[in-house]
């Protein structure tokens, strides 16, 4: 059989679509992409606020460590409050 | 310049593709037992060391041979089996100090590395590159380089020892 | 040719043994692996059989690409009736054992009866003794491995071994080859023990022809390429699946205290980067391993750094051994967790149920269910990480009241425990979840609701619905190699088109099953690695099997209809809070109380969820009660089950 090149596959033809040197925000209703600079350890999400600790997988590739456990725990529970206050005006309302 | 297979071992996954690729490659099988490359390990400690033909420049195995079957290829500079003229003694694989020179059970023949033509598939799939096809000139150099780096950690190491004092 | 390992019937009672070649028929049905394993399963056992009697029969396999150029064409499938769940009992490992028992002749085991006395198999070029196994009783699984080999005086033999918790019939026992690849899940290495299988060990020296040797040697590099070449993989192969935990606890996705909250906060220390950190000091630089065939090296090797166990060898931890003993049990320190990973390994039990069960065990102590008259004045609090380590100890030699009753499975252990126990018990169909928290995540919940082997993350979970990819990206994954024109949704607490996903998952994983390759080599946690297409093309140039995509497919749903019959056949209805496809209340009940800001709060409505189960159900083919429809049956060749081909 002759070694004929076969056209890309689905999954091959998705491997354009992968961006190496940016992350998503890990907070589910922003997923915004973050782009950092070669070396950081901390990174502030620009569309949300959250904030993570950045790894580095490799020089040009970073990654969530984690978050940074004061901040965005703080952020969290402020969107709950403001939850809780839209919901309780809500029925005010009513 | 000949290049020479280089092997760092210390890079090893032990995951065997290289043995995988070497039998297909030469005999159309997946069967490591025919591979001309084999990685020994110690499971216990999580020691891999791929072991292949070192294409010694005084070869016993060439010194052995008592029908002149094995010879250096001029072009790509390893050593070689004439199939034509082995007598499948053996006498080969006992004299080789690495172990390298290994036997066939299934073609009943003796074999060894023969760097793919040029193109040795154990190197271009290894991914990790615990196996490197180099110029001759380059191995020392590359270990030159990690003593080197070894010896500018330890300095920089000392150094913050002496400070923290 | 690749197509000519056999498949070996052996009687441990009678001490007979069988071998049989394998049909073309019965290949282009089912393959091989996990998808013929349950043909196997469905055809050779009895309704309503005790799992832990001789009855129970036994499948171990290897894929139809084992030992191939499939890349990671490692992994090994064993498959009975499960003494944890009473259900289809169903494991996979890496490591070298399946390459191996194919190139001594073999592709498929079925191993029937009991043995009288301790025994083990060995497989050595297409012929299989029984040996005594006396004198191995009672080792860890790594010194099983080693007296084997020199007992039979060849380092290169790999065996499929149990320890002592398999020995000791623990209910979630695995079995185990090499330093930590198992079969850990629905407690194969209990059905090993009942029928007093010690090991099975394998060696070979015959060829597997490879159809077209050049094409497929240049299609590997292709695949290998499409495949390292992907983010996920790289840090798979720098960090191990660890960082899995890290990414999933990072916005809580994650199980704490049993499952009381869904994020372990301030766990630095038992995050990836530090694991890693850990194996740099103690293994150096290039400290990840790789199973066979595999360019992606997941695994690190490490020693433990300090405790009780300082300078002990092991590989990994996976995220299942990070979740089961640090997250779940509050245990946020690295060297319990790879101290229990160290134990586990070495006793052979599954990581992930025990540590689930200690935490459920923690939990049920904080609500003063389980005293300390229970636990021999055991301080069984969350974050003792020593209660954590004797708990391991305990369950796997059965050691005192509760020790021995946990080694049940959580199930028959919360019906002696009684008062509300079980509705504390994290499990889908009585295997105990994953250490993720699906509250968040619709996909996720569905697809653990409705495993076929119970809760399970392997069995069909979207992972890539965490990565908010572009509906266009979704629809060109989730509409290959059958069309589908339905809803989709790049929301990952969306309920829309998640049931698709799900169903497509499931048969994508069956498929990888079948041909014996890795998880990490499909659309697992990348978008971009292979699939359907890719493994047409790969089989063909390895067997020269023609199998369009749509075949290959076609295959997997059948095989996962199998596996359905037997677990209806077993007992399965759909809405049994022990044997159906549910979830804990507590999805439904308690709202997660950490994490990013709208996981906070977030909990699974139930009307929208048992919308996912219907749709699932009808993309399946089945009717409301989850049973296949006839016309399914006669699709997929199954409407004369069982048929006994081989």
């Amino acid at each position: 059989m002759a070694t004929e090149r076969e056209a890309l596959s689905g999954a091959e033809s998705l491997a354009k679509t992968r961006t190496y040197g940016k992350f998503r925000c890990h907070n589910p209703s922003c997923m915004g992409r973050i782009t950092v600079e070669p070396g950081v350890t901390q990174c502030k999400c620009p569309s949300c606020g959250l904030e993570f600790r950045v790894a580095w997988v490799r020089p040009n590739f970073p990654r969530i460590r984690g978050p940074v456990w004061d901040v965005n725990r703080r952020i969290a529970q402020e969107a709950v409050t403001e939850r809780e206050a839209a919901k309780a005006a809500k029925k005010e309302g009513k | 310049m000949a290049k020479v297979l280089m092997i760092n071992y210390e890079k090893c996954t032990g995951c065997r593709l290289c043995e995988l690729v070497c039998s297909v490659m030469h005999e159309g099988v997946s069967n490591p037992s025919r591979s001309r490359i084999k990685i020994m390990k110690w499971e216990s400690e999580g020691l891999y060391v791929p072991i292949s033909c070192q294409q010694c420049e005084d070869a016993p195995c060439i010194n052995v041979c008592p029908v002149k079957a094995i010879s250096r290829d001029e072009k790509l500079d390893y050593v070689k089996v004439d199939y034509d003229v082995c007598i499948g003694c053996r006498v080969c694989v006992t004299a080789c100090p690495f172990g390298a020179m290994s036997f066939d059970v299934i073609d009943r023949k003796v074999v060894k590395c023969d760097l793919c033509d040029g193109d040795p598939q154990c190197v271009r799939f290894c991914e990790i590159q615990a196996l490197e096809y180099v110029d001759a000139d380059r191995v020392s150099v590359f270990k030159k380089k990690d003593a080197a780096e070894r010896l500018s950690i330890a300095q920089k190491e000392a150094a913050a020892l002496q400070a923290q004092v | 040719m690749a197509l000519n390992r056999k498949i070996a019937y052996i009687d441990l009672s009678t001490g007979k043994i069988e071998t049989r070649p394998i049909s073309l028929e019965v290949r282009k049905k089912f393959l091989g692996g996990r998808g013929l394993d349950a043909y196997l399963l469905y055809n050779h056992t009895e309704k309503g059989i005790d799992p832990l009697g001789p009855k129970n029969v036994l499948m171990v396999s290897a894929g139809i690409l084992g030992g191939t150029l499939a890349s990671a064409s490692s992994r090994t499938h064993i498959m009975a009736k499960s003494p944890l769940t009473e259900l289809l009992g169903s494991s996979n490992m890496g490591g070298f054992f399946a390459p191996e028992l194919r190139w001594a002749g073999f592709d498929h085991l079925v191993i029937k009866g009991k043995a009288e006395k301790p025994v083990y198999l060995w497989i050595h070029n297409g012929e299989i003794e029984l040996r005594d196994a006396s004198n191995i009783w009672g080792k860890t699984t790594t010194e099983t491995q080693w007296a084997i080999r020199e007992e039979l005086g060849d380092e290169d033999i790999k065996c499929a071994v149990i320890g002592p918790a398999g020995e000791n019939l623990v209910r979630f026992a695995n079995v185990m080859t090499g330093i930590k690849d198992s079969a850990g899940r629905s407690g194969m290495g209990a059905v090993f023990g009942s029928k007093n299988l010690k090991a099975i060990a394998a060696r070979g020296t015959m060829d597997i022809k490879i159809a077209y040797p050049t094409d497929a040697l240049e299609y590997n590099k292709r695949f290998i390429d499409q495949i390292v070449s992907s983010k996920v993989n790289q840090t798979q192969g720098t960090l191990g699946t660890p960082f899995i935990w890290g990414a999933t606890n990072s916005w809580g996705g994650i199980r704490t205290r049993n499952f009381q909250y869904n994020q372990c906060e301030y766990a630095d220390d038992i995050e990836p980067e530090r694991i890693d950190e850990i194996a740099t000091e103690t293994m150096g630089k290039y400290h990840m391993a790789g199973c066979f065939g595999c360019q992606v090296h997941c695994r690190a090797k490490y020693k433990i750094p300090s405790g009780p166990y300082a300078g002990k060898y092991d590989e990994g931890p996976e995220y299942t051994s990070q979740g089961a003993f640090g997250g779940e049990p509050d245990c946020k320190s690295a060297v319990t967790v790879l101290t229990g990973n160290h134990l586990v390994d070495q006793w052979g039990v599954d990581n992930l149920e025990i540590g689930s069960i200690i935490s459920w065990a923690m939990e049920l102590y904080e609500l003063g269910i389980l005293t300390n008259k229970d636990t021999d004045g055991l301080d069984l609090s969350f974050g003792n990480d020593e209660a954590l380590l004797e708990m391991i100890r305990r369950i796997t030699f059965r050691d005192g009241w509760l020790g021995d009753t946990l080694a049940e499975g959580g199930i028959q252990a919360s019906e002696k425990i009684g008062k509300n126990s079980f509705s504390y018990l994290i499990q889908v169909k009585g295997m105990s979840n994953l250490h993720s928290d699906e509250r968040a995540t619709p996909a996720l919940a569905l697809g653990i609701a409705t495993g076929s082997r119970g809760s399970d993350h392997l069995r069909s979970r979207p992972a890539i619905d965490l990565y908010h990819l572009p509906e266009e990206v979704l629809r060109k994954v989730y509409s290959n190699p059958v069309p589908y024109d339905g809803p989709l949704s790049s929301e990952h607490t969306s309920y829309v088109g998640k049931s698709w996903q799900v169903f497509w998952q499931e048969l994508c994983y069956m498929g990888v099953d079948c041909l014996g390759i890795c998880k990490y080599h499909t659309t697992f946690l990348g978008a971009t690695l292979p699939n359907f297409e890719d493994w047409s093309r790969v089989l063909y140039y390895n067997t020269g099997l023609e199998m369009s995509p749509k075949d290959i497919w076609d295959v997997a749903e059948r095989c996962y209809n199998i596996e359905r019959l037997f677990n209806l056949r077993e007992g399965l209805t759909r809405n049994d809070p022990k044997k159906g496809d549910t979830l804990n209340h507590r999805y439904f009940d308690e709202p997660c109380r950490r994490g990013a800001p709208d996981v906070i709060g977030a909990k699974i409505d139930r009307k929208k969820f048992k919308k996912m189960i219907d749709e699932y159900y009808e993309h399946h083919g089945w009717d409301e009660n989850g049973i296949p429809l006839p016309e399914t049956m006669k699709r997929l060749g199954l409407d004369k089950e069982p048929s006994h081909l081989v």
